[in-house]
């Protein structure tokens, strides 16, 4: 959702399994700390990432959702407008995974192509534990046109690459979208402008006539 | 006399101007309006007030009579001009809206009832829309009038049109018109001349603002408008959030402490923060409302595990919070945001994520189902239906809590109150300790005077050798005659008087005892009494006194000696105990003490009671004893010589004369400071220089008391 010339403001929602690990990937993203007990005072479930790419200021509104399975239904509440999904499965978990696809229909289905999607196996530290292997979940980004990314919340590896591709992502598409639909925004932008031009004469009109 | 007869005259003169009859009725005294009260003719035959309230009626008709336009706008107050100035605003917005195109075109079209209503919008929104206006002002006033101008105008055009569009199109569009308008005005700030000056961050504000006047104005015919279905769904969701009631945290796998008396406390002021969410007009204030409840339910999840709350724990938490506030008028609520609220604002930012987790909730409560709660359907069912009534674990938590609650307030009571009668007992042991002390110290220096007063008896000792010297050198001088023959008998009789002279200052000192603990101003009082236990103790003296002449020494010195304690006070002060004693027989004391006072006067400062003896001895030393003496001796001697033998054996015989003595003698003592005795003394021309001192000397001695006596006893001493 832009704004100014350069300034974008960013949606991006968290979807995955309960304790995927989506909140301390937030964490880890926007305080630089894992699980970290002394942030007490920080509620993880929504934060605010002001970045630069490439000459843009981007602002993120990182969502963090419930990811239990009776808050599915919940989701689209969630990621109305949203710009970027951020999918999160457990490398050890395949249910996880699985999850993560039944997400990614949905999404969709429910948004189309506007959203830039990303997948995300977390815990990659927990190398030896993996039940998701990383040909599979390449594979199947590839298949839905969505990024594919191992993180490891707990080392902070990949934790800010990702989020940073994420950025660019959304930050492409948009700009992609300004340049592809013009004509919509532009049709709204004419319809409103012209009531308030008339607004305008009118009462530049009565001031006149007043002054 | 002038000035009071004058007075007189204007008195009459007053009376007369009121009534010129000589009989004056009591209805004519009174204030002319009735009340009651007496008038008065400077007050036109008014009473103070009603005379005020007169000359107030009167001013009042004057302004009003005086006042011109340009008066009356000189005379306003700031806040006035602005009113006024708020008030043409608002005529030449009407007078704009009226000549707005859109509104003309609409009032063509529709029913002439319309514009009477869009009038009555315009002037019932005004109390709140003021409010902001003035708000507005003051925050952004400094960006200019054009600004302000712009911003009205914009939010007047909204409100136009969303209300001409209230009874044909549905609320959705309604929705989107505002929204556009949203846009609308924030294009506008970016591109507008009128706001180029203006920081982006105040554009922000401006936009907020722009959407809060605007939904101010349409409130009342947006929130739950009458065209929708929201009543329903509001009825729809307090039922089902009533009938959810059993739901307990443990059901929403709710880490939420029900027990915890801080939790409920947090969990308390999030329903409450929901509940304030009604009673909010723009969306902007229900969406504060919104944060408020969501981050104290973060408060309470903090509390309750400690750690960075994730959406996991927080949209639980929020569930439990909102099926137990069970909000009014929920969803209505909840649509008059999302539809009027800035998009931009709900899409993202803290209050979005808030109020889109509240939207999740909604839509949990809505569609609950007994898989939602991981239980089974029938026991669902059970409780849907009340069937089974689960003690809630909420509610009997609360109940727990309240009483665990009055339990630790009585307790931190009962641990206050201790403490305070610990401090309470405390302060009595050292109060009772302090007061031992004190008694102590009391005593102890009640002893210590007591040990230090007898020393003055000593110096008496040696005044009476210094008075024997005295009377010897007096009598040896001046009388020598009856001075020789005395000495010896002045001895004995000194050694007779010790006795009861001691007794006598074991009264007087008891009464220093007292008067040293009493402030300066005692003493005067005390010295009157001890005059009398002098008689009574000079009377026991005298009989043994041998001659008139030597009696009344003796006295003298008696009385000296006493004084004596007193002249060491005298020089160094403190006279007032031995002054008031002797002041029978101070006479003799008094016109001793002027040469005494001339040398010692710097040293009257010190203040000890008890002067020493040495100084006393020194003092007595001075020759006014004799001078004391004199006086009388040459008055006296002829008369009294005979009885001095008689005197010494004789006692009852004695007695008349002694106590005839006394009179004289109290008699002279008590005009020292008076002419008569100055006349008297004047004869004597080596000490008569000095004799001017004497009066003021006795003065101060607290003879003062004793003024009005001093004539006749004057003339007593001169017969």
């Amino acid at each position: 959702m832009a704004t100014n010339n350069n300034s974008y403001n960013f949606k991006v929602v968290l979807l995955g399994e309960g304790c995927v690990g989506k909140t301390s990937l937030v964490l880890r993203y926007v305080e630089d700390s894992f699980n970290s007990k002394h942030l007490s005072t920080i509620q993880a479930s929504f934060l605010n990432k002001k970045i630069n790419l490439d000459g843009n200021r981007l602002n993120l509104s990182i969502w963090d959702t419930a990811g239990q399975e009776r808050f599915h239904a919940l989701g689209p509440i969630y990621y109305r407008s949203s710009n970027g999904a951020i999918l999160v499965y457990d490398i050890t978990d395949m249910d996880s995974f699985q999850k993560v696809k039944s997400w990614v229909k949905e999404l969709r289905k429910m948004l189309g192509t506007e959203i830039s999607l990303a997948i995300v196996g977390n815990k990659s530290d927990l190398e030896k534990d993996r039940h998701v292997s990383l040909e599979e979940a390449e594979r199947y980004a590839e298949k839905v046109k969505a990024m594919h990314f191992q993180t490891s919340a707990k080392l902070n590896k990949g934790v800010e690459e990702m989020f940073l591709a994420v950025a660019q992502k959304m930050l492409d598409e948009s700009k992609e979208k300004a340049v592809q639909a013009p004509q919509l925004t532009r049709n709204n932008s004419q319809r409103t402008v012209t009531v308030v031009d008339d607004d305008v004469v009118v009462t530049n009109k009565s001031c006149c006539a007043s002054g | 006399m002038p000035v009071l007869t004058l007075q007189r005259s204007y008195k009459y003169i007053m009376y007369a101007t009121k009534q010129p009859s000589l009989r004056i009725k009591q209805a004519d005294l009174k204030c002319k309006s009735g009340c009651g009260f007496y008038g008065n003719a400077d007050w036109d035959g008014y009473c103070s007030k009603c005379y005020r309230n007169h000359m107030d009626h009167v001013r009042q008709r004057k302004s009003l009579q005086n006042q011109t336009p340009e008066n009356s706008k000189t005379q306003m107050s700031g806040f006035t001009k602005f009113e006024e100035k708020k008030r043409q605003q608002t005529d030449k917005k009407n007078k704009y809206l009226k000549s707005l195109p859109v509104f003309r075109k609409s009032s063509n079209v529709k029913d002439s009832g319309r514009p009477e209503r869009y009038a009555d919008i315009m002037r019932q929104s005004t109390p709140d829309t003021d409010k902001l206006l003035v708000e507005f002002i003051s925050t952004y006033g400094e960006w200019g009038e054009l600004v302000r101008k712009d911003l009205l105008k914009c939010a007047q055009s909204i409100v136009t049109e969303i209300f001409c569009g209230l009874d044909t199109k549905p609320i959705e569009d309604l929705a989107e018109i505002a929204q556009n308008y949203y846009n609308k005005y924030d294009n506008r700030l970016l591109t507008n001349p009128v706001y180029q000056v203006v920081p982006s961050d105040v554009k922000d504000q401006l936009l907020d603002f722009f959407e809060k006047y605007s939904m101010m104005s349409l409130y009342r015919f947006l929130f739950c408008p009458p065209f929708t279905n929201d009543e329903d769904k509001d009825l729809a969701i307090q039922g089902r959030i009533r009938k959810l009631s059993w739901v307990n945290a443990h059901h929403l796998d709710c880490c939420i402490s029900e027990t915890s008396i801080e939790v409920r406390d947090l969990v308390y002021s999030a329903i409450n923060d929901l509940l304030g969410m009604d009673s909010m007009k723009t969306p902007q204030e229900k969406l504060t409302c919104v944060v408020k409840c969501c981050q104290s339910v973060v408060k309470v999840l903090q509390h309750c595990q400690g750690g960075p709350v994730s959406a996991d724990e927080f949209l639980p938490a929020l569930i439990f919070v909102v099926l137990k506030a069970n909000p009014a008028r929920l969803k209505s609520n909840i649509l008059y945001v999302t539809r009027f609220c800035n998009d931009t604002r709900l899409m993202q930012g803290e209050a979005g994520y808030y109020f889109t987790n509240l939207c999740c909730a909604v839509s949990f409560i809505e569609n609950l189902t007994a898989e939602s709660l991981n239980m089974p359907a029938q026991e669902f069912e059970a409780y849907m239906s009340g069937e089974l009534t689960c003690v809630s674990a909420w509610e009997s938590a609360l109940v727990a809590c309240e009483g665990m609650h009055q339990l630790c307030e009585h307790l931190a009571l009962l641990k206050g109150l201790s403490e305070r009668t610990d401090t309470v007992k405390d302060d009595t042991q050292k109060l009772m300790e302090d007061m031992q002390k004190l008694k102590e110290e009391i005593t102890e220096k009640v002893t210590s005077v007591l040990e230090r007063t007898p020393l003055i008896i000593k110096p008496r000792k040696t005044l009476i050798q210094l008075t024997k010297e005295n009377v010897s050198l007096t009598s040896a001088v001046l009388i020598p005659l009856s001075a020789n023959e005395n000495i010896p008998t002045d001895h004995n009789n000194e050694l007779e008087d010790q006795n009861p002279t001691q007794n006598y200052y074991l009264q007087n000192l008891s009464m220093a005892q007292i008067n040293l603990l009493d402030s300066t101003k005692n003493k005067l009082q005390l010295e009157l009494t001890p005059c009398i236990t002098i008689a009574d103790s000079s009377s026991a003296v005298l009989p043994s006194q041998s001659t008139e002449f030597l009696s009344s020494m003796d006295r003298s010195i008696d009385s000296i000696t006493p004084d004596d304690s007193s002249y060491a006070g005298l020089s160094k002060i403190n006279y007032d105990i031995d002054f008031s004693d002797l002041s029978a027989e101070n006479s003799m004391a008094d016109e001793l003490t002027p040469e005494k006072r001339k040398s010692p006067t710097p040293s009257f400062s010190t203040p000890d009671p008890f002067s020493p003896l040495g100084s006393s001895c020194l003092l007595m030393q001075s020759p006014l004893v004799p001078s004391a003496a004199f006086p009388q001796p040459e008055a006296k001697p002829l008369k009294k010589d005979d009885f001095v033998l008689p005197f010494l054996e004789d006692m009852p015989v004695p007695e008349e004369r002694l106590l005839d003595n006394i009179e004289e003698t109290t008699a002279i003592s008590l005009p020292p400071p008076m002419k008569p005795t100055a006349a008297e003394y004047t004869g004597f021309s080596k000490q008569g220089s000095k004799i001017p001192s004497i009066p003021c000397s006795t003065g101060e001695s607290g003879f003062m008391s004793l003024p009005l006596d001093l004539p006749s006893s004057s003339k007593d001493s001169i017969n």
